[in-house]
């Protein structure tokens, strides 16, 4: 059983993006984390496999033959996902420092040449500077729940979770809550998650 | 461009792997958690990610000082060890040494070659004394052997958790993360026993809540219930163990509900948590054929008592009594406070044993001799609490205090400021100007574990990598090189060859640790690069560490039950006068006594004053609201804190952490009796009153005079000037 993608020999073990990225291609991953299983909610790491447009992250490497990361159809796809994306945010927002993968979505954007203003742009506004080492900016905030895998999975705290439904979903350390009032351990395992600067540390380096 | 460096955290003994990410001015700009670890696997506390930034305070210590005209002032690195390896040799005899637990391997292993050979004496101990020294003592009587005998990785393929006296949710978060994990995620049952409501009673099944310094009856009760049940393992008692008929007749003396009523538990639930830990249910995943394990984990709650070695035999005798002993998804964990208490005590730190645990026997003291030329000496030396002590009566006129800050740490903390205030020569070598260093009269800068190449040895008896990530900030310079350079200036004088004293590298250091250390001889720094952190035993270089001990037999053979019966709860117990327990423990926020993260600006954010935890049955009768500024009273001191009114704690009682806030620290409270035979302190119990409101500062005499030990001269605690 072989498994080549863009036309290079990769590893049929994991899921399809542990072979796209070990065959050393980029390809955007914006809700897998190297410390925790794929959540599968954003479809920014589509690929065509045997024919059929796939989310990298949650199919079994052990089921496909021939994945293409490249091609018109499944890049206009991604394109789209990652611009529908982009309008979760607001203009700007994305430009703020932040922790290690912050920078993620920013790049994904710029590699598909993703227009940032095709899709009228959601604006919401809270923000929670409470914790004396990170804040949360909800203004860059994209949903994709590492933060909450991180705080649940990794961590096994379960401070933080999303709330709402459809346009009002949005993560939340509790109904209402601040980070000060929740039972958060400041253990900074989702700003160490977060692709955006939606949780960013906070001066803290600064002794 | 950010350099990454992989290293090992510097806070508590689980050692957890984190990688310093440094940005192009040489600061610390991010700490990422390290997946590859198996010791944290990927988990990290606020302390491991937030709390590095105190290397960079602008506090660091960046030249030696030496005293002139009573004042330290600065000095070159020739004149302060000039001074020091010419007034040091007066002090032969009359000489100690407490070393690091925060410092490498390396830096220990130098450090006790140096006050052995050089100074001629096993005066050298470190906070093992503190905080373990109990259970090490009752597992080298009863085992052979002082460590943790599983891995952090069996508490998720155990039948069973017993967390025992300890917060880890505070002092070891990692640990609590893979306690979740194991419950949430695998079904692993979780029993509590502690005084305090910690936050892992969430997810406790059963949770005890007994009398500060009843554990030995509430071990035998357990025992009790698990003999009148027939759960006990018998083919292990058979096989593996001896003593069980003296200790099983003194467990008899009493029943259950008896044991019970002395520990102020229910009899029920006490009953539910012994036949639980005998019998677990099986965990998810667990093989249909094995037997699922208990595991017991334990803190200072069981040692820092004037009975803790008492306390830890009693723990060990139920974990001989089950079986729980040498296989997967079992064993007894101590968890270590410190990152490298392990590693300090692996190298030869203490006062009664050579590197590696090996007696001051006579083939012991030849071995030693053939490698450095000259015989380590045979006489055991004082353990750190001792040397306090011995201090007042004149015995000990000279100290040499590494990374070690005792005026913080030690109990009744006037009474240890009177006993350093007289010594006539004190050598303190840290990053920081603390309480005790400001006493000392030379002062040597040591770079931090940001700065420095060598090991930590964590609670799993793991062996990591610790790699310098910033420059050296100032003149400072690693300990172990300190210590050589002073060293080769004494040791003429001392008939000991200089070149016992010159290294190329830590790693030269190490290699010579594992060439004398059995259990460490297959390691060296090119092999943990290679393989990452391995745990000891590790004797060949093609051995692959040992995540499991006592598989086939103890190191002494057969384990040892060993009778003990309940007895005083504890040296000083409350009165009409001092009507309250006082418990000291940790808080999530803070390091111990605070030196480090008192310095980390997000950290002190997040609690600045002294937690102190009472009842409300206890807060109404003074009127004491959530919140209140309060003063707690002992016979020896008092500390100012804000009130915190909880029903987590026994009614009777007070906790407060033992950090240093504003000045006000626990131990200016606490008892220094000491357990016969660890002489650790009695952290845990001593008597207390509160007050609503700040008793006026110490410099208003009306309010202190009568708090003050008589015959000792005026000692405060306000903030040294020039420093905090």
């Amino acid at each position: 059983m072989s498994l080549t993608v863009d036309g290079i020999e990769a590893p049929a073990e994991g899921t399809l993006l542990d072979a796209v990225l070990a065959a050393g291609i980029g390809l955007p991953h914006l809700c897998t984390d190297d410390n925790l299983a794929a959540i599968g909610a954003c479809r920014t790491c589509l690929v065509e496999a045997d024919g059929r447009i796939v989310a990298a992250c949650s199919a079994p490497a052990s089921q496909f033959h021939q994945v293409a990361t490249r091609g018109a159809v499944v890049e206009r796809i991604r394109r789209g996902v990652l611009e529908l994306t982009a309008a979760m945010v607001s203009p700007g927002s994305l430009d703020r420092p932040g922790g290690p993968h912050a920078g993620e979505l920013a790049a994904a954007l710029a590699s598909h040449s993703a227009r940032l203003d095709r899709y009228p742009h959601r604006t919401r506004t809270r923000s929670d500077a409470t914790n004396t080492f990170f804040s949360f900016h909800e203004e860059a905030c994209i949903l994709c729940g590492r933060c909450v895998a991180a705080c649940q999975e990794l961590q096994h705290i379960g401070a933080i979770g999303m709330a709402g439904r459809g346009g009002a979903t949005r993560v939340t350390p509790g109904a209402d809550a601040t980070f000060a009032d929740s039972i958060c351990t400041s253990c900074g395992s989702c700003v160490a998650a977060c692709p955006t600067p939606a949780l960013s540390p906070r001066e803290a380096f600064a002794p | 461009m950010t350099r990454r460096v992989p290293t090992t955290c510097p806070y508590c003994g689980v050692g957890c792997g984190i990688v310093l990410n440094v940005d192009d001015s040489g600061r610390i700009a991010w700490v990422d958690d390290d997946p590859a670890n198996l010791s944290s696997v990927g988990m990290l506390c606020v302390k491991g990610r937030f709390g590095a930034t105190f290397v960079n305070h602008p506090d660091r210590l960046t030249t030696p000082l030496v005293r002139r005209d009573g004042v330290l002032q600065p000095a070159t690195w020739d004149e302060a060890l000039d001074l020091v390896a010419r007034r040091l040799p007066e002090y032969r005899g009359r000489f100690g040494s407490f070393a690091s637990a925060k410092a490498t391997n390396e830096d220990a292993f130098v450090q006790q070659k140096f006050v052995r050979l050089v100074m001629g004496t096993n005066n050298i101990d470190h906070c093992t004394r503190l905080c373990h020294s109990p259970s090490v003592e009752a597992m080298l009587q009863q085992l052979g052997s002082g460590a943790t005998s599983n891995s952090y990785a069996d508490f998720e393929a155990a039948g069973c958790v017993v967390v025992i006296g300890c917060d880890p949710g505070s002092n070891h978060p990692v640990i609590a993360s893979r306690l979740r994990r194991a419950i949430d995620d695998r079904g692993v049952r979780l029993v509590v026993v502690n005084p305090r409501r910690i936050d892992l009673c969430d997810r406790a099944q059963v949770f005890l809540q007994p009398e500060p310094g009843a554990d030995v009856a509430l071990f035998n009760g357990m025992a009790r219930a698990i003999l009148d049940a027939g759960v006990e393992d018998r083919d292990f008692i058979a096989s593996r163990t001896e003593g069980y008929a003296a200790w099983e007749a003194a467990v008899l003396e009493l029943t259950v509900e008896q044991h019970a009523a002395l520990a102020a538990v229910d009899a029920g639930l006490l009953r539910e948590a012994a036949l639980l830990i005998a019998r677990p249910p099986a965990p998810v995943g667990h093989p249909p054929a094995g037997r699922p394990g208990t595991c017991l984990l334990w803190g200072m709650g069981i040692t820092q008592h004037t009975q803790g070695t008492a306390n830890a035999h009693a723990l060990i005798n139920l974990a001989l009594l089950t079986g729980h002993l040498g296989h997967p998804g079992a064993g007894i964990s101590p968890l270590r406070g410190q990152n490298n208490v392990q590693g300090c005590g692996d190298s030869g730190c203490i006062p009664d044993s050579l590197p590696g645990y090996q007696r001051l026997d006579e083939g012991n003291l030849a071995s030693f001799e053939g490698a450095w030329g000259a015989s380590p000496p045979a006489q055991p030396g004082l353990k750190a609490t001792d040397m306090i002590e011995r201090i007042l009566a004149g015995d000990i006129r000279a100290m040499y205090i590494v990374g070690e800050n005792p005026l913080l740490s030690e109990p009744n903390l006037h009474h240890a400021t009177m006993a350093i205030q007289a010594l006539d020569f004190l050598v303190v070598q840290d990053i920081f100007l603390h309480e005790t260093a400001a006493l000392a009269d030379v002062v040597l800068p040591a770079c931090s574990f940001a700065e420095k190449d060598g090991t930590f040895t964590n609670s799993e008896r793991r062996v990591q990598r610790v790699r310098p990530a910033i420059a050296a900030v100032g003149e400072s310079r690693p300990d172990w090189e300190i210590i050589c350079d002073l060293a080769r200036r004494m040791a003429p004088g001392a008939g000991v060859a200089r070149g016992q004293f010159e290294y190329a590298s830590a790693a030269g250091v190490f290699d010579e640790l594992a060439r004398l250390t059995p259990f460490l001889r297959g390691l060296s720094h090119e092999r943990l690069d290679r393989e990452g952190g391995l745990q000891w035993p590790c004797p060949t270089p093609g051995h692959p560490g040992s995540p499991v001990l006592y598989a086939e037999s103890f190191p002494r053979g057969r384990g040892l039950f060993v009778p003990v019966r309940q007895g005083s709860f504890a040296d000083e117990t409350p009165d009409a006068d001092y009507a309250l327990i006082l418990n000291t423990g940790r808080v999530l926020y803070h390091w111990h006594g605070g030196t480090l993260t008192r310095r980390v600006r997000g950290l002190l954010a997040r609690v600045d004053t002294v937690p102190v935890a009472i009842h409300p049955d206890d807060a109404a009768p003074a009127a004491i609201s959530g919140g209140d500024d309060v003063t707690v009273y002992s016979r020896r001191g008092r500390l100012r804190g804000a009130a915190v009114v909880t029903d987590a704690v026994r009614p009777g009682s007070v906790f407060v952490p033992f950090v240093k806030l504003n000045e006000s620290a626990a131990n200016f409270l606490t008892n220094n009796a000491y357990d016969p035979q660890s002489r650790i302190p009695e952290y845990k119990v001593c008597a207390v009153r509160i007050e609503k409101g700040h008793a006026a500062r110490r410099r208003d005499a009306a309010a202190t005079g009568a708090l003050r030990p008589q015959g000792e001269a005026a000692i405060d605690h306000e903030p040294v000037p020039g420093h905090e």
